[in-house]
Formats: structure tokens, C-alpha cells, sequence
């Protein structure tokens, strides 16, 4: 298709971690990237916690979490990010979820489209809390981060949403795409003694 | 260091931003009091309040009690009533 005077007609989508390659012989960190994620902030009005939650329970079946904790499933799941503010990941891939989102929530928060500002990982495998130790100051085992824990830290510098989903354990992290590199670049790196392999 | 951030659980001192004493109150706009609450600072020992902003992990504002002699952190609460 001709494109005139710089406009564009059709845009592609390119992957945050379309680098992501097999490192060292082991199987000791097993990667996917989560493509096509719809991902929101949604920051709560002014004294209007109890309306939002009432709203997220009618609309979606989701018991809005109050702390560092995650509820729903990978299909649509509200992560607790701080006060009042939630990342909200949706991967039923359903057109315009983050607009339908935001008019179900209508004066109760402020829903802002995050789909093309993070990169997510799904990592799982027998070394990857050994691996995450490498760059996360926070105890990421079982007892004291549970599955349906929520953290937003830092690993090398570099902001992380890492919230785990059971207890094998997987454990998902959210990177900000310009950054994914950079956090592709630590991943390698600490898990290169161990494996790290693609799903 | 580490700050037993109300929102996150403890977490390392390198994930927050320092903000200054906590116990001040702003003036009145146009008062004399002003240039105090800007300018002067106290020197304290022992036990101070202080804000800190938890910049790498949940974006709160802290009100931090910390003994400024030993570095120990004795508590911290949200700056925010309605956050707590």
C-alpha cells in the first residue's frame, strides 16, 4: 500500500523483547514473553474506593484488592501497584478494552491505556527464584511472597512490576518497553549459569 | 537501611527519596513565618520525623520516625490519611 506525505496506514506490532534467545545448556529459566496484552493504570477518585471496588466486582467478578496483591486471572487480573492505583492486565485480546474499561469505571478512577508502555515476561522454571535473587532485594520465596503477591521494585536500576501467580512458581514481570532491553541484558546475564530457555 | 514501607513491606533505603522534616507546618501565604519554614531547619538528635517518598516501589509519601544518632528506623506511616 502506497503511503503518502509520511502518513502512516498500518502500523506492526513489534515485540518489547523481540531479542529474547535461548543463554547457556541448562533449563533452569523458562521465558515468554506475554504478547497483545491490554494493560491499564487505574488510579481511584478521591473517596471513592468503596464505589470502585462495588464496580469492579459488578463488571468483571474481581475482588479489588486493597494491598500488594493481585486478584483475577491471566484473562483479566488488577494488580496492586500502591495506593488507590491498580496495573490492570487483560489477554482475552478483546477490541478496545482499555476505552471499556474506562467508561465502566466512569467517575470512580482515572483509567490510563499502558498497553504499548510495558513488556511482559512470564518466567517460570527450577532456578528462576535464584536467578530473580540476582537483581530483586526482596524475598521472592513462598512464605513471604506468596502466589497473588504484588511488588512494584527495582532490579539493576530499573523499575519492575513483579506480581507471582502459583506457586511452582511463575512469576510475571512487567518492564517498561524502553527499558526491556536493558532488563533482557540482566536476564541473560544471571541466568546464563543456570539455562534460560524459551517456551 | 531499610523502611517498612506501609503499602510495599520493608524495603531497601536505595528504592526512596529523602523529602526533609517532617514536623513543620506550612504558613499562611503572605505570613513572616515564611521565611522560617523555608530556610530554617533545626539540627535535632535522637528521634525526628521525616518524609520520604517511596519513588521506586509504590509512589507513596512516608512519614518516616527516625533516630537520626543510631539510623534506626523506629516507624513509618502514610503522609496521606486517606492513603493509609
Amino acid at each position: 500500500m502506497r503511503k503518502e506525505y509520511g502518513c502512516v496506514l498500518d502500523l506492526t506490532q513489534i515485540s518489547a523483547f523481540a531479542g529474547l534467545r535461548p543463554v547457556g545448556s541448562g533449563r533452569g529459566l523458562i521465558v515468554r514473553e506475554r504478547i497483545g496484552l491490554a494493560l491499564a493504570t487505574v488510579m481511584v477518585r478521591k473517596g471513592r474506593t468503596a464505589a470502585l471496588a462495588a464496580a469492579v466486582k459488578e463488571q468483571f467478578d474481581i475482588a479489588l484488592p486493597a494491598g500488594p496483591h493481585g486478584s483475577g486471572s491471566d484473562s483479566t487480573s488488577f494488580l496492586g501497584t500502591g495506593p488507590g492505583r491498580w496495573l490492570v492486565t487483560h489477554d482475552a485480546r478483546t477490541p478496545g478494552f482499555v476505552d471499556s474499561l474506562s467508561r465502566k469505571l466512569e467517575g470512580l478512577a482515572s483509567v490510563v491505556d499502558q498497553s504499548d508502555a510495558y513488556g511482559v515476561l512470564r518466567l517460570s522454571g527450577p532456578s528462576i527464584l535464584e536467578v530473580l535473587a540476582k537483581g530483586v532485594a526482596i524475598d521472592l520465596s513462598a512464605p513471604a511472597f506468596p502466589a497473588g503477591s504484588v511488588a512494584a521494585t527495582v532490579v539493576a536500576h530499573i523499575g519492575v512490576t513483579l506480581w507471582k501467580v502459583d506457586e511452582t512458581p511463575t512469576i510475571h514481570v512487567a518492564v517498561a518497553r524502553s527499558y526491556a532491553g536493558s532488563f533482557l541484558h540482566w536476564l541473560e546475564t544471571s541466568a546464563a549459569i543456570y539455562g534460560m530457555i524459551m517456551e | 537501611m531499610r523502611i517498612p514501607c506501609p503499602f510495599c513491606g520493608p524495603r531497601d533505603i536505595t528504592e526512596f527519596a529523602y523529602h526533609g522534616d517532617a514536623t513543620l507546618t506550612r504558613p499562611a501565604p503572605g505570613d513572616a513565618a515564611m521565611h522560617d519554614y523555608v530556610y530554617l531547619r533545626d539540627n535535632p538528635t535522637g528521634v525526628h520525623r521525616e518524609h520520604w517518598y517511596h519513588s521506586a516501589g509504590c509512589h507513596a509519601w512516608l512519614t518516616v520516625t527516625r533516630n537520626v544518632s543510631t539510623h534506626e528506623i523506629v516507624g513509618a506511616e502514610m503522609a496521606h490519611k486517606e492513603a493509609s
